[in-house]
């Protein structure tokens, strides 16, 4: 079966990569035979490596656990042996893929990986390129992420142990399983990713690092220190504004629950039971409830708003909702471009947007992880999207977890799925989850039935989309504070996080931040672009000697600019950017063409003159100037200005007729879409002819 | 010298399994470095020497830390020398510092912190309300009280939250992104540096952060006081610039304008009243929140002007922000060496930008200098009547060409006086009337190199190689000639001598000459 030939279904990339796809399930073992087998197909079907890539990323995402090594094993082997276009696609999500293998397997497994990753920073051995099979940008996320585990890894194993027993006696229940969402809210685009957040205790991977999300791995997080004094200081002084509101709402029973959650958690922190990890969960929370609690509190589609409280002792069915007192006077912006929810419209017309509310799952999966049987009722409470679900439904679920306790998001899915709360699963496809294939589910059916399922259970959110990620600047959900100096003095760890951890994407060399989501990911890359054309010219020393200080700009120019950052803005920002500036009739000399990396002159393709690249400043790029592509040559954008004038007179014919022979001579070549001047294109073409090669590798 | 972009991915330095240092930086010192261990919201304080002969250098390991709200990335090696500062953490951090500082210490008084990040909250939350026009800011204390450190961390943030913020700098002894005597106004796109703070201005070469592009006016005295009315007119010149600017710009303009003042703007008069100059700024930039760093009783007086006896429509929140608890004593010799450094930096840029200045040798005859007129007689000319200074003695040296005595700006003819000092280039053409040229904007600043009376030339030292041609020159009262030559580690006698006796030097020549100092 795995050494299917590609040629007998190449009818397009889907059957391709789905072939290969069958193929990887069908890989059990580390078998070399069947991984070149792979790395074959891999090889003559190039043309497809997109759609492989995927499904190879895919596969590696939704592995069992023991068969994610061998897995990566043909990745290797087809980086290896094949190289480019996979080296490009798979490099592109090398760190999440990596990690999503990593973190799910046993330390034994983990070195394995370690030493395979080892590799991809090295040449392959014998080959003549010198490069590494992955380029130092690709490696260097997963290289720093795994240099922090191991620091981690050694600070915080030993305690680990201990707390983790400590925190289902000691922390009150509402702590258990939600810390890790105030913390990061980029990342509920794809709600399998919360599972995946959650401090499993039966796992060592520490919690405090936060996952890698399928597109790139968040480095430069070490975990932040929990200094208990400070922790204590902001529990008091969120004691002390809950009961200041509490003094103006008397009636507020949600608050009332909170100050006494709030009263027992400072109690234990006094007696000192809470340390490490629980100490870092609780000071997220403690944060995010001061989010929430800070004088004015707007509704936002945050996670830690929309997240039930409920009191610590006596659950009550009803699950309460956050005081949302001031109207929220901005939208957040609808992001569409989840693969989640595009999925759901397309199949599942009817389906409300709100499936999973992160961290729905989250309150009920601690409960279940204690051990105990837990009642329907404390199980409706810890997870109150169930509250629709019937008794039956539960007490199944009741009786699946029962038989074996949940060790992560994924079991409990089953479970869930198996007592027929969820009437199928399947992990979907879209989200690269870290979810194994469940194999006790009922026959796989597509996302969309899984999807449909989901939201006959979860009631939707009255506040519509609570998937969707906080607007772009990360902040939106923060507090409204108002101008006063007695307000200044408050401490708000809310706009740190702000500042810090809700932008997790730095950049390790000025140590901008970026934040994690597609956007954000695309910025940082521009940056990092542009860091590396700085460097590459301030190292060139006939570029950096000589410079000088520019005029200052005039006031009008001075108003009509536009502020961009050049550092992060895409080529059409810039352009537009300069365009904007200008503001000016564009002449053929005005026009210009990026220099390709490494690319400082060409030919022109008309008068066959030399083209120079040179610095603009306004761009702050190599540029050729009076540079355009004809015919997707480079060539002067005056020499092409004059070719398109019409000829004189008679003399046209005769030139016209000459190239058109010229041209015949030549071949077929592409011809570009756009009319043009018939007669100066072919001209253009007949003396391309020759030197076409030359510009092309000039 | 530090080069933080080299340990970039794509430049394939691949160092291995150890993060990457601050690129090729060697340790400055033979010192071994120090480490320092802070915890959560406490910070770093030094200040260290500006000689250059020493060095010192501080790098985070672990944890985050920042400078003025800018943060540091972890590993590289950042360059504090001549700085006096406070490396502040919220969540705790791992230092090592290199080299010598005149005093440094930990310390855990960091509520000014709290409120400053408080500050920044706000201001945000009124950024999110659109029926805002953003917020537009007035810091107001006296000297040396953290105004522009504030601003620093304030306008910082605001880029890291993506804003676009308008910093005003009215502090004419200061230079931002230009040499001192400058008024200049920014819209920051871009990043904040943790060394250079608001970065450099367009140079013609890379630059290690994106370059900012100020617009730059000039105020030819040293106090707002000295002449209240030449100082009015620009900074309502400013203002409409400024408020143009953001009316193009409507990301700008909800991201807000900070101005900051100079400390003698903080100063209450006797009988509790606020500078005049300071209200023409709040009605010049229609401020909507007045931040006070100085005395209660400044605020108290700006309270009771905007904000107690007001409506709730008119009236203007101002806040009593606290000052930094390591607040460095900003004495004269220190302001002095930091105007220095500016003005040095605008003509040689600086180690990881080097700049080469030109020299332009003029005629007398193709020159229209004008100096400002620093008698108490030249008031009368413009509308705002407001007092004229008397504390200035009459400047006694130049020979003034016409008998322009009640005029603000003189004309004057070259002069080997003028040796060692700095002159604005106005965009104004040269036979502009008088407040054409008060309020045109500057194009750049020149340094009077050499004036050779007998063959009739002056040479100018210009950061560009290009001619400004038919522009109107404009020096500055007489306090700018020390900080350019103290600059240079030399008196200005020394260089005029030198070329005195060197003749007729060609740029090579002069260049080596000016260059040299700077380097030693």
């Amino acid at each position: 079966m795995s050494a299917r030939s590609p040629r007998s279904s190449l009818s397009g990339s889907s059957d391709v990569a789905l072939d290969f796809a069958e193929s990887l399930k069908d890989l059990q073992q580390n078998n070399k035979w069947e991984i070149s087998n792979l790395t074959t197909i891999a090889r003559e079907s190039t043309e497809h490596a997109q759609a492989i890539s995927k499904a190879l990323e895919d596969h590696i995402n939704t592995a069992a656990p023991s068969k994610k090594l061998v897995a990566l094993y043909v990745l290797d082997s087809i980086v290896k042996n094949v190289g480019t276009p996979y080296t490009v696609y798979l490099g592109s999500n090398l760190s999440s893929t990596f990690f999503n293998a990593y973190r799910l397997v046993d330390p034994q497994t983990r070195r394995a990986m370690e030493s395979l990753f080892r590799t991809w920073k090295e040449p392959i051995p014998g080959a003549l390129d010198r490069q590494p099979v992955f380029t130092h940008k690709q490696t260097s996320t997963i290289e720093n992420a795994l240099n922090q585990i191991k620091a981690m890894d050694v600070k915080r194993q030993p305690p680990m142990q201990a707390q983790y027993g400590q925190r289902q006696v000691a922390t009150p229940p509402q702590f258990n399983g939600q810390f890790a969402m105030p913390q990061m809210p980029p990342q509920h685009q794809q709600p399998a990713q919360y599972y995946a957040q959650q401090p499993t205790p039966q796992q060592s991977w520490p919690p405090a690092y936060p996952p890698p999300t399928p597109q790139h791995v968040p480095v430069a997080q070490p975990p932040p220190y929990v200094d208990v004094n400070s922790l204590n200081a902001d529990i008091a002084s969120l004691i002390s504004r809950i009961q200041a509101r509490l003094a103006v709402n008397h009636g507020d029973q949600g608050l009332y629950t909170q100050l006494q959650a709030l009263q027992q958690l400072q109690q234990l922190m006094n007696t000192g039971a809470v340390t490490g990890q629980a100490l870092q969960d609780v000071r997220n929370k403690v944060s995010g409830l001061a989010a929430a609690v800070s004088p004015s509190v707007a509704p936002t589609p945050q996670p830690h708003a929309l997240a039930p409280q409920w009191p610590p002792a006596q659950p009550t069915p009803q699950p309460f909702q956050m005081p949302l007192p001031v109207p929220q006077p901005y939208q957040p912006p609808q992001q569409v471009s989840l693969p989640f929810m595009q999925s759901q419209s397309t199949a599942a017309q009817q389906a409300p947007p709100a499936l999973f509310p992160p961290g729905a799952l989250n309150g009920l999966q601690a409960l279940l992880a204690s051990g105990n049987k837990p009642s329907t009722l404390q199980m409706r409470v810890a997870a109150p999207i169930l509250q629709n679900a019937s008794h039956n439904q539960l007490s199944n679920v009741q009786n699946n977890i029962a038989a074996a306790p949940p060790n992560n998001p994924t079991d409990l899915l089953a479970a869930l799925s198996k007592s027929g709360v969820l009437s199928s699963l399947v992990p979907p496809r879209a989200t690269p989850s870290t979810q194994p294939p469940v194999v006790s589910a009922p026959p796989p059916q597509s996302t969309a039935s899984l999807l449909q399922s989901l939201s006959s259970i979860f009631p939707p959110s009255q506040k519509g989309t609570p998937t969707l990620p906080p607007a772009q600047t990360a902040g939106h959900g923060r507090p409204r504070i108002p101008m006063t100096t007695a307000e200044l003095k408050v401490f708000r760890p809310e706009l740190v996080r702000a500042l810090y951890d809700d932008q997790p994407n730095q950049c390790s060399t000025c140590g901008r931040r970026f934040l994690a989501t597609e956007e954000g990911r695309a910025k940082k890359q521009r940056h990092l672009d542009w860091h590396f054309r700085t460097n590459q010219r301030m190292a060139d020393p006939a570029i950096s000697r000589g410079q000088h200080r520019q005029w200052f700009v005039d006031e009008f120019e001075w108003i009509t600019l536009p502020e961009f950052d050049p550092s992060t803005a895409s080529a059409t920002d810039t352009v537009n950017g300069a365009a904007a500036q200008k503001k000016r009739q564009k002449g053929p000399q005005d026009q210009f063409i990026r220099a390709p990396a490494g690319v400082t002159r060409f030919t022109c393709s008309i008068c066959q003159e030399e083209m120079k690249s040179s610095y603009s400043d306004e761009l702050q790029d190599w540029v050729f100037m009076n540079a355009t592509y004809y015919n997707g040559k480079p060539a002067h954008a005056t020499c092409v200005e004059e070719m398109k004038r019409p000829f004189g007179g008679a003399g046209g014919s005769g030139v016209g007729a000459l190239a058109a022979a010229l041209s015949g001579a030549v071949g077929q070549r592409q011809r570009s879409s756009t009319p043009e001047s018939a007669l100066g294109k072919r001209k253009a073409e007949s003396i391309l002819a020759g030197h076409g090669s030359k510009v092309r590798n000039g | 010298m530090s080069l933080p972009g080299l340990s970039l991915p794509g430049l394939g330095l691949q160092l291995s399994a150890t993060p990457v240092l601050g690129g090729s930086a060697a340790p400055p010192a033979e010192q071994s470095p120090r480490r320092e261990d802070l915890p959560p919201r406490s910070e770093w304080r030094f200040e260290t020497s500006s000689s250059s002969s020493s060095s010192y250098h501080a790098r985070v390991l672990s944890g985050h830390a920042e400078l003025f709200g800018v943060e540091l990335a972890v590993n590289q090696l950042y360059d504090l020398s001549g700085t006096k500062g406070a490396i502040f953490t919220w969540q705790g951090c791992q230092l090592e510092f290199m080299g010598d500082a005149e005093s440094e210490y930990a310390a855990e008084e960091t509520e000014y912190a709290v409120e400053w990040l408080s500050l920044h909250g706000m201001l945000e939350t009124f950024r999110d309300e659109p029926a805002n026009d953003g917020p537009r800011v007035l810091v107001v204390g006296s000297d040396s009280t953290g105004k522009s450190s504030l601003i620093r961390s304030v306008i910082a943030r605001a880029v890291s939250s993506g804003r676009t913020p308008t910093v005003v700098n009215l502090d004419p002894r200061q230079g931002l992104l230009a040499p001192p005597s400058s008024l200049t106004a920014v819209t920051l796109g871009s990043q904040m540096e943790v060394e250079n703070g608001f970065g450099i201005s367009p140079i013609s070469g890379p630059t290690v952060t994106p370059m900012k592009t100020p617009l730059v006016y000039h105020y030819p005295y040293h106090s707002p006081t000295d002449k209240p009315d030449v100082y009015k007119a620009i900074v309502t010149r400013l203002a409409l610039s400024t408020t143009s600017r953001l009316e193009e710009d409507l990301k700008a303009k909800q991201s807000g304008i900070i101005l900051d003042t100079p400390g003698v703007l903080g100063v209450t008069d006797g009988k509790g009243n606020i500078n005049e100059i300071l209200h023409h700024l709040v009605s010049e930039f229609s401020i909507n929140v007045i931040v006070s760093m100085g005395p209660e009783r400044l605020t108290n007086a700006l309270s009771k002007r905007y904000s107690v006896a007001k409506g709730a429509d008119e009236a203007i929140p101002v806040l009593r922000v606290a000052k930094p608890g390591g607040l460095a004593e900003r004495n004269e010799p220190y302001l002095k060496q930091s105007r220095a450094r500016y003005t040095r930096s605008y003509f040689f840029g600086s180690a990881k930008e080097s700049l080469s200045p030109h020299s332009h040798s003029i005629a007398f005859d193709n020159l229209v200098i004008y100096r400002a007129n620093t008698t108490s007689t030249g008031s009368g000319t413009t509308s705002y009547g407001a007092d004229a200074d008397d504390d200035y003695d009459p400047s006694s040296d130049n020979t003034t060409m016409s008998g322009t005595s009640t005029a603000t700006f003189d004309k004057v003819a070259p002069s080997v006086a003028m040796m060692g000092s700095l002159i604005a280039i106005k965009f104004c053409p040269t036979n502009s009337d008088e407040d054409a040229i008060r309020d045109s904007a500057v194009m750049g600043f020149v340094y009077v190199a050499d004036v050779d009376e007998a063959r009739k030339k002056v040479r100018f030292l210009a950061p560009h190689p290009q001619s400004w041609g038919n522009r109107a020159l404009m020096q500055a009262s007489s306090v700018e000639e020390v900080y350019f030559a103290s600059s240079l580690g030399r008196p200005a006698w020394q260089y005029r001598r030198q070329y005195d006796t060197g003749g007729d030097c060609d740029v090579e020549s002069l260049l080596a000459g000016w260059i040299v100092p700077v380097d030693e």
